[in-house]
Formats: structure tokens, sequence, C-alpha cells
């Protein structure tokens, strides 16, 4: 640009020059033809105008030629401009394809990864356990666990117990859904005697009506039912010395209303009071017969006070055909025997269970009560017997930091944390139990000689919940024997004191 | 007792005078949905006056092997109208939902239309796109669907790779190298017909879309003349997208006549009409010639002829380290 501006400039110069010299040369023409009209000054003059008018030409040739240069230069720089504009044309519309590509390919992705997460699985660890779902709902499984390390501490008893620690449960507990309505669980024990405590099926045609088939906790007791995790103390109440702890069989059940009413109606193998099948098959031909009913009217209703009353009944009925499955006994809250039938006594005939039981929860407050018949037709070799032993409990909680007492568990507020400064949830318990023998086992079916005609006991204990997973106990019971006529020492001779410690982990 | 046979005899007659409510599942390949919109309608009026019933048919559009893997993993497809046969054998070898010999059960081995491929390409043709050599440029951006999802990817290929054979001899190695730069100038791979079609037309990548004859018609119709024009190459493939009843499926969801039914209206006049106007190529040599300024005259190569057969096809372009997977760097 400079140097076409430069060129400019001289010609323009050259353009104004040019007539100066011109009127220059005319003067000096018109001076020297006024001079040289006659003389040699006229001569010189004349000379001297062609060589202006030779330097003009060339002057003029050479503005020509700077000019066609110039227009050169125009049409060059316009050429390069021009070329310039295509190749950044090119490389505007290269680029723009690049990024048009580079968004839908974005878009592809998103679309792929939105159809891939309808087909992912989903997987989830929290303190429900592990869980693996299918994107469809459809099928699940799910990793539980439950491991409870107690301590028990006798006193006085003269060393018919032992003293010491022991693993109550470790069970890995493994749940799940398939096909979206059938519910599964298998869950084995490998604390003590090693076991399949539970295994079944449950179909969920809908809330109100499930069919479960498999080895399970038949519909009797209620602190039977209750989850081995969310028990007040390390072990149940005496109430559960008559009731079955699991049993094989086929129930229908339901929740109908939101649960407002709780049914099941089972048929089972049948097993004897606190026992369950560890060869999983039936011990006689004969079958029980096996339901409950369980209400809590006031569950979704404002009433706030009763919304946490249950009550209901349970039982069952079998007729035994003169084999021999009666119970190895009746435990105490330290699980030592304090009764057992005499060896050649056996179940002959009818045995039927009921239990009617409940439970009230308001806030902090938490009160389970039930009452056990177990009557059992007996017979010892030609002598025969309907054997009518009963039991009863009332157990209460209040959880000192607030949180809701329930009977599926506590969930601390705050649970435990130094760093943080939570001190997880504190719950006292308490309670009474009571079991007591028909006297008419004695001493056809039952010695006095070797078992208490009944037991009563009083519990009371502090519970300590660190978060929902973990848990420490720590608790006291005293047993009291009635009956008892047998040498010392033995468990019935004197009173049962036992101080119980637990630490829970269950996921 | 009379009153109790009145009362039977009546509820029958409103049974009948009511009809049933049939719910049809067609499981379709990706460009398809407007042609069974049309057809389901024709063919509900069609049902209803016939039987009484009413048929609902709902949708389900994708790629064809896509969709074929769907189906086999459990969608509850009454019929399938999909892209190419192969995709149809899949569904009967492992799931076992319909006879092995499925394709004998309709006329022209269960194909009541036929398509092929055609060259779509921007208005004024700016990278004078004639020819499959034209594809194959350096410079000159395709776009077409991924096939191992896309039945139409599949036919694109494949005539792509006849032309290769049928310029040089059948010389499987030039044939190899021309399908190789074909797809070197792919900057991206839909999943279906459609999706290409949305890549060329709406996000306007490409030079050239290689696409279904009827893709291509109504993509023209959609987004106007002013802005792409077909170009037909001299030689493409026949494209035959057959049509089955799923038997087991049909049978669970009491729909085996209505679905069998369904299908073979698509050889009838109206049928053919529909697909006619759809920019399908008919079977019915009268509806053919009615509609044949649609279609533009071409030599068309099969899959027979050219590859052995779909599923020998299948084997050694399209299954996992064929020749595709060997030729092609994302």
């Amino acid at each position: 640009m400079k140097l076409n501006q430069l060129i400019l400039a001289a010609i323009v110069g050259v353009q104004f020059a040019l007539p100066a010299l011109a009127a220059e040369g005319e003067a000096t023409n018109v001076t020297g033809a006024a001079q040289s009209g006659s003389s040699p000054l006229a001569t010189v003059g004349t000379a001297a105008s062609s060589a202006d008018t030779a330097e003009i030409e060339n002057l003029k040739k050479e503005i020509q030629a700077l000019d066609q240069k110039v227009q050169n230069l125009e049409q060059k720089h316009e050429l390069e401009r021009q070329a310039a504009t295509e190749t950044n044309e090119e490389q505007i519309q290269e680029l723009d394809q690049k990024v048009r590509i580079l968004s839908r390919q974005h878009e592809l992705d998103q679309e792929s990864a939105e159809a891939a997460a309808k087909t992912r699985p989903q997987f989830k660890l929290d303190s429900s356990g592990f869980t693996l779902t299918s994107a469809d709902t459809n099928f699940s499984i799910s990793l539980h666990g439950l491991v409870q390390l107690d301590s028990r501490t006798y006193f006085g008893d003269n060393n018919v117990a032992n003293s010491g620690f022991l693993l109550r449960r470790a069970r890995p507990i493994i749940t799940g859904t398939v096909f979206h309505d059938f519910d599964f669980n298998l869950t084995p024990d490998f604390a003590g005697t090693v076991q399949i405590l539970d295994a079944y099926v449950n179909y969920r045609y809908q809330p109100a009506f499930q069919l479960l088939a498999g080895k399970y906790k038949p519909p009797i007791g209620l602190e039977a039912l209750q989850p081995d995790s969310y028990l007040l103390f390390n072990e149940r109440a005496l109430v559960t010395d008559l009731i079955p702890n699991r049993d094989v069989g086929l129930e229908l059940h339901g929740d109908p209303w939101g649960g407002v009413v709780s049914y099941a109606v089972g048929i089972f193998d049948g097993a004897p009071d606190y026992s369950s099948s560890t060869a999983n098959t039936n011990f006689d031909s004969d079958l029980s017969y096996d339901g409950r009913i369980f209400l809590q009217p006031w569950k979704a209703s404002d009433v706030n006070l009763l919304r946490g009353l249950g009550f209901g009944v349970g039982g069952s009925y079998e007729n035994d055909g003169g084999v021999n499955g009666l119970t190895s006994g009746y435990l105490t809250a330290g699980q030592q025997r304090f009764f057992t039938y005499n060896a050649t006594t056996i179940a002959s005939g009818r045995h039927w269970r009921l239990s009617p039981q409940g439970y009230y929860y308001n806030g902090p407050l938490g009160i389970l009560g039930e009452y056990a018949i177990s009557d059992q037709d007996v017979r010892n070799g030609a002598a025969k017997a309907d054997l009518r032993n009963t039991a009863w409990q009332v157990s209460a909680s209040w959880i000192l930091t607030g949180e809701d007492a329930s009977y599926t568990g506590v969930t601390p507020r705050h649970p435990f944390n130094l760093h943080g400064g939570g001190w997880g949830a504190w719950q006292v318990v308490g309670r009474y139990e009571e079991l007591n023998v028909d006297n008419s086992a004695f001493p056809t079916f039952a010695s006095s000689a070797a078992s208490a005609s009944g037991a009563h006991a009083w519990s009371a204990g502090l519970n300590w919940y660190l978060n929902r997973n973990v848990r420490f106990n720590a608790s006291y019971s005293h047993t009291m024997f009635s009956g008892y006529t047998g040498p010392s020492p033995a468990v019935p001779a004197k009173d049962e004191d036992v101080f119980f410690t637990r630490i829970q982990l269950a996921f | 007792m009379k009153t109790i046979l009145t009362i039977l005899f009546a509820s029958s007659l409103i049974t009948v005078a009511g009809g049933k409510e049939i719910k049809l599942l067609n499981v379709s390949y990706d460009p398809t949905r407007e042609l069974y919109q049309e057809y389901n309608t024709a063919f509900a009026k069609y049902w209803k006056a016939k039987t009484g019933d009413e048929v609902a048919v709902s949708q389900s559009h994708g790629g064809s092997g896509k969709q074929a893997q769907s189906v086999i993993n459990g969608l509850e497809g009454d019929v399938v109208t999909l892209a190419l046969a192969y995709d149809v054998d899949a569904i009967a070898k492992q799931a076992r939902l319909l006879p092995a010999d499925w394709q004998k059960r309709l006329p022209d081995n269960s194909t009541p239309y036929t398509s092929t491929i055609v060259f779509l390409v921007r208005k004024g043709n700016p990278k004078q796109i004639k020819d499959w050599d034209d594809v194959v440029k350096p410079g000159v951006s395709v776009v077409v669907p991924n096939p191992k999802t896309s039945g139409g990817a599949r036919w694109a290929y494949l005539a792509a790779y006849a032309y290769a054979l049928e310029t040089s001899g059948h010389d499987e190695a030039k044939a190899k190298a021309f399908i190789t730069r074909l797809y070197k100038n792919v900057p991206i791979l839909d999943s279906g017909a459609r999706g290409a079609t949305i890549t060329f037309a709406q996000r306007g990548i490409g030079d050239v879309l290689l696409a279904w004859e009827n893709e291509a018609h109504l993509a023209v119709k959609e987004f106007g003349a002013d802005k792409f024009e077909i170009v037909t190459p001299p030689l493409s493939i026949l494209a035959e997208p057959p049509v089955a009843v799923v038997d087991k499926v049909a049978k669970r969801h009491g729909t085996t006549e209505v679905a069998k039914a369904y299908l073979e209206y698509l050889y009838s006049d109206e049928g053919q009409e529909i697909a006619a106007k759809n920019f399908y190529r008919p079977r019915n040599p009268a509806i053919a010639e009615k509609y044949a300024a649609n279609f533009t005259r071409l030599k068309l190569v099969t899959v027979d002829q050219e590859f052995g057969g779909w599923a020998k096809a299948q084997a050694t372009h399209f299954a996992d380290g064929g020749v595709f997977d060997q030729i092609y760097q994302p």
C-alpha cells in the first residue's frame, strides 16, 4: 500500500509538474521566440523546447508504465485477497462441518448412553446391604448379613453353665426377586450347627394375596416372628419355648388394606415346641395347620395415640400319630434347659397351639405382650394324657434419645460419630416372663427330679444403637424355678442369674 | 331358566355387535414410520369392515439389527417387518419364535415391496456425485448408518461392494479397497437410516447420503426440492425387506389370525398402493406400472447373485472380525 501511495504521489506530482514545466517552457519559448525572432537566441530556445518535449514524453511513458504496474499490483492484490477469502471460506466450511459432526456425535453418544442406561443394572450399597437390580426392576439380588457376638456371664451357678463368648448368629442372607413377582430368601447359619435356616420362594400376586413355600418361621408367635436383629434382649422370652422356630410348608398370606390386616394360613410338616427341622423333612406322616391374623386398625388413621397398636392371634393344629415329636426341652433366658420330658414319653394325638398377642408403640415407648398355650396329647407306655403348657411375657422399652420405637428396630437420628458429635440411640428395656408346665406331666411323663414345672424371670437392659447397622446390648436376667425336687448342682436347683452383652452387625 | 337363556343370548349379541379390541405390535426397521402410519389406518378400517373388530397397531422402529435383537431379548412383537431376511432368520434361530422356513409363508419370499439404495445430495449437486466412483473420491463426505445395527446400511454397503465387484471383474481385493475408501469418507455412523437422514438433512453434515430410495424421496418431500436432489446410480442393489408373523408371541397374545391378515393385506391392491405412494417399489406389476414415474430404472443386483445369500454376506462382511471391522476405524 505504501508503494502504491508513493507511486500515485509521484504521478500526481508529475501531473502538476508537467504543466508547470510546459508553462516554463512556453515562457522560455515565448521568451526565446521573442528573443529569437531573428537571432541565435531563438535557435537555442527551440532546441530547449524539443528537449522538454522529449522529457515530457519520457515522463508520460514512465507514468503509463507506473500506472500499469499499479493496476497489475491491484489486480494481484485482489486475486490474493480473493484466494485468501476462498481459503478462509473453505476453512470455515471445513470447521463448520467438523463442529456439526462433533455435535452430532455427541447427540448420538447421549442417545446411546440413555439407551444403555435403560438396560444397565443398578447397583446399590448402603445400610440395608448390597443390591443389584436389573434396569427393568424385574430382577434383583441382595446380600444382607447378621453377625452377633455374645457374652454370657453366669453368677452363683456352681459352674452348671459356662460363662464366656459365643458366636450366636453368623448368617449371610441372600434375598432377591425374579420375574417381578417371585421373591426368594436363602439364609444359612454358620454359628453352632451349620444349617439352612430359611429357604423359601414367595409369589406376590398382589399385597393381599401371596403364596409362600419353603422353610421359614411358621405364622404363630409374635416375638418368634420378629427378626433376630430387632430383638430387645439377647434371647427371646419363655413364650417362644412353646412356638416352633422353623417349619417346612406352604402358606397363603397377605396384607390387605395397606397392612391394617395381616393374615397367614398354611400347611406345614409340623415341628415340636422351640424346634427347627434340620433334616428339612417331616418327622411323621401328619401335617400341621398353622394360621395367624393380626390387626392394626388405626395404622393409617390420624389417631396418633392408637396408630402403633396391633393385636392378633396365632395358632396351629396337628395330629401326631404316636411318634417322638415332643420338644427336646424348654430353655431359660441363659439358654439352659430346665424342663424335658421323660425319654419314653412320645407325642400321641392332637397338638394345638394358641397365642393371643399384641404390641403398642408410641414415640419412644414400646410394649409387647403375648400368651401361648401348647396343648399336647402324650403317651408313655399305656399312660396317656393331654398336657397343656402355658407361657406369657410382657416387655417394655423406652428410647432415651427420643427416636421412635418399633417392632422393626430403631434408626438413630444421630448415628454415633466421634468426629461429628452423634451418639446414636439409647434404649432401656425390661421384661417379665413365665412358663408353666402342666402339673399332669409329673411324674408319668416328666420327672421333677430332672425338670422344673415352671420358670419365671425378669430382665432389664440397655441397648445402644450406634447406627442402623451396629448395635451393642447389655442386660441382666434373673430366672426362678418351681417344682424341681432333684439334686444340686442342676439348672433348676438354683435361680439363674446371667449378665449378657452383644455386639451386633446387621445389614 | 327361560330368563337366564334370554340374558345369555342377549349378551352374546352385544358381544358380536360390539366387536373385540385387538392390539398388535409391529416391530419394524427405521424408515417405515410413514408407510405403516398410513397402512395401519387402512388395515384397521378393512378389518373392522370384515370382522367388526377394532385393531390398534402400535409401532416400534429402529435399526433392523437392533430391532431383531430386541425381539430376541423379549420385545413382544406380534409381527416383524424388518430390512432384511437375515434379521428375521436371527429371531427364528436364536429365540425360536417362528419357524426357520418363515419366508415361504407369504408370496415373493415374504417381501411385499422392494427398494434400493440411492444418493441424496445437496441441491445443485456441488460435488457432482453421479455414481459410486464419485462417492469414494477424497474430499467427499458420505453419510451412511452403521451396518452393525442398520439394515439399510448393510444394503448400502453391499450395493457399493457389488458395484466394485462388477467394475473390477469380481476382484475381491479391489472391492475391499473400494469399500475402504468409501468408509474413509464417512465421518459419523448413526444406528439407523432415520438417524442418518437427520444427520444429513437436518444437521447439515456430509455431501451425500446413501439412503433407502423411499427415505430419499421423503427427505426431498419434507425438506424441500430446493435443498436436496436424488441421484440414482446406474447400478444398485435390490433390497427386499421381509415381513413375518412372530408365531409364539402372536399365539400367546391370541392375535395369530389378525397378524397373518395384517401381513397378507400388504399384498392387496390397497396395501401395494400405499407402499408405492410411500416410495416403496410394489410387487404388483399393475401398481408398479401406475407409479413408474416415481422410480428410476436402474440395474439391480441381488444379494444371492453377488454374495451367495445373506447368511454368507453377514458372516463375511458384518460379523465380528468381518470385512467391515477390518476396514473401518472410527
